[in-house]
């Protein structure tokens, strides 16, 4: 049994999440509509940016271009609707304007080449997914763009292929060490049920920093942690037990934080895509005693690996493989140029 | 081929626009002129070098009309006759769809249709530092006899400058209630700007503000097409005056029911 069949077991929608630019996202789509073809999977495929243009608009360099069989489901802006080679039967038209035209539901009468494109914002996308299923996708498969990992949120799918490759560097210790930190992040431990839990979703929608101190819930009156600091800092006493931070976790949220005070506070996340702190700088608030955990992590369904960058310099399949396999532990890796045997590594 | 093409060529004077060749003296001659330094010496073997390298970019008949000893360089102009050709009726650009209001346009189409005063956050971020772009769109003088945002009634234009680091930005965007954000990137190396711009849009997925602000950048290396595969709502690249970013940035205001 393929990969895809096996996904579609446990989830409705799949976003494709690039470490980089290039890595690969799109070679990864058309692996997975490949086997979609091969096992009469009925597919629905729509992207966070555009997809299928066979040149790259920032490096010039060639692009894999999408290729899509009868009876898909495919969301398609009017503009790009005329360049589509596959015969394309228009659903509906939604009310999801881009910067390409509005975009159309349509579904493949006659395969061919298709241009995909998506709304550009994760709430748009949440409510045309479903749209697509409700026309007969038994899967849908959100293609990201660039390397924007908003998608990855937990309430934008269901699960992510974290697609990661040679282009990230050009030393696969590298390559290893970031995928290995998102990977990581991704499956941050969730907060457990209990008294936090219960104060922080009952007031979730308020969309606050809070604070925790035994029973007491605080609320911060702040727009955002955003450059907030030294607010945070004389905000959080000795009683504070955790801090709920709903919006980006970057380092001018938490910089001018007392280091005794970051031990002691238990950070609280929304999910794993709120943080914006990279490998290095997160090792060292780890080793300060840093700790976060998420209301929701994100499921990690599969890794695709890309031993080529467009840049020219090439990994040898193995070894990159091998590299990944080695760092990361009960998700399945593939390599998207190489395919094969990914079966039993499941 | 050439000397089937220069006698049509020399026949017509008409424009096939499905054949488009560079014009020099007459109609599809393919005339180009080009300048550049070749890191050797100056003399005989150095223009054979240029025209060797001329006829390697595909230009027939080069010439050397120009060569300056750069002491060890030597720096060229040169003629040559391009022989490819552009279909120009196939060429498709996708720009910003709106129709330009002039300044006053934009004033009374704020007093009729959103009734307050538009807040436009604007700012040269990341590394960048050349705030020529941000301050063509924003400041009072505007650029070109256009003038910018800040002289404009019903819009409070921030300009935080250059070098703004993106949480800055955002942060003063949700502090200031704002409808808008204008991104400029004039000078970045090795597309320092994709990321940095994505990575604009990523922290305000995370801050919750994506859709409830109308995101736009500018510079001359942007282009509509490119803001569309970076999440942005518009692009907008040269020649571009305040009077088009405000049109655009009031027009989804109202389309999108911001007011």
């Amino acid at each position: 049994m393929g990969l895809l069949s096996q996904l579609k077991q446990k989830y409705k929608t799949l976003s494709i999440v690039g470490m980089a630019k290039n890595a690969g996202k799109t070679t990864a789509l058309n692996y997975l509509i490949e086997e979609a073809m091969d096992d009469g999977v009925v597919l629905g495929i729509t992207s966070t940016g555009r997809d299928g243009e066979s040149c790259d608009l920032v490096t010039g360099t060639d692009k894999p271009r999408v290729f899509l069989d009868t009876g898909t489901i495919v969301s398609v802006p009017v503009k790009l609707y005329d360049l589509a080679d596959a015969g394309l039967e228009i659903l509906c038209m939604t009310n999801y304007s881009t910067a390409l035209g509005q975009i159309m539901l349509c579904r493949v009468a006659e395969s061919g080449y298709v241009q995909i494109a998506g709304p550009v914002n994760t709430n748009d996308q949440k409510i045309m997914c479903r749209e697509m299923l409700a026309y007969g996708a038994e899967i849908i498969l959100i293609d990201g763009a660039i390397d924007r990992k908003s998608i990855a949120a937990p309430d934008a799918s269901d699960a992510i292929i974290l697609s990661t490759g040679a282009v990230i560097s050009r030393s696969i210790k590298k390559v290893v060490e970031e995928t290995a930190h998102i990977v990581a992040l991704y499956q941050l431990p969730e907060l457990e049920d209990g008294n936090a839990r219960d104060l922080i979703l009952s007031k979730q929608e308020r969309e606050k920093i809070m604070l925790i101190k035994g029973k007491q819930l605080e609320l911060l009156d702040l727009k955002t942690g955003l450059t907030a600091g030294k607010f945070l800092d004389e905000a959080i006493d000795q009683e504070t037990d955790y801090i709920y931070i709903p919006g980006a976790l970057t380092n001018s949220v938490i910089s001018d934080i007392h280091p005794a005070k970051m031990k002691q506070v238990q950070f609280i996340l929304k999910d794993p895509t709120k943080i914006f702190i990279d490998a290095m700088h997160w090792q060292q608030l780890r080793k300060k005693g840093f700790t976060v955990k998420v209301l929701e992590n994100i499921t990690v369904a599969a890794l695709t690996v890309n031993p080529h960058a467009p840049a020219g310099y090439s990994f040898e399949h193995e070894a990159l493989l091998k590299a990944i396999r080695g760092a990361i532990d009960g998700i399945p890796v593939i390599d998207v140029k190489l395919g094969g045997e990914f079966s039993e590594t499941i | 081929m050439s000397s089937h093409t220069t006698c049509a060529a020399a026949a017509t004077t008409a424009v096939d626009l499905t054949k488009v060749k560079p014009y020099g003296d007459t109609m599809n001659d393919g005339m180009i002129q080009l300048s550049f330094t070749l890191p050797v010496p100056y003399g005989e073997e150095a223009n054979e070098a240029a025209k060797i390298l001329a006829k390697k970019m595909g230009l027939d008949e080069p010439a050397v009309v120009f060569s300056k000893d750069m002491v060890g360089f030597t720096y060229f102009v040169m003629y040559g006759k391009c022989q490819h050709t552009v279909d120009y009726t196939t060429i498709k650009v996708t720009k910003v769809e709106v129709d330009v209001m002039d300044r006053l346009e934009c004033e009374k189409y704020i007093a009729e249709n959103i009734k307050r005063d538009v807040v436009i956050v604007g700012a040269c971020s990341g590394t960048d530092a050349h705030t020529v772009g941000i301050d063509a769109i924003m400041n009072m003088k505007g650029f070109h006899g256009h003038f910018g945002l800040e002289r404009y009634h019903g819009i409070q234009a921030i300009n935080m400058g250059s070098q703004v680091p993106n949480e800055v930005l955002i942060a003063k965007a949700i502090e200031t209630n704002a409808d808008a954000i204008l991104v400029s990137q004039i000078v970045t190396q090795k597309d320092v700007h994709i990321s940095n711009l994505t990575n604009l849009v990523e922290l305000m997925e995370a801050e919750g503000i994506r859709d409830k602000v109308i995101l736009v950048c500018g510079g001359p290396r942007i282009s509509h097409e490119i803001a569309q595969e970076l999440g942005y709502d518009a692009g907008f690249g040269a020649h571009t005056y305040a009077e088009d970013v405000a049109s655009f940035v009031l027009t989804e205001i109202v389309k999108r029911k911001l007011i």
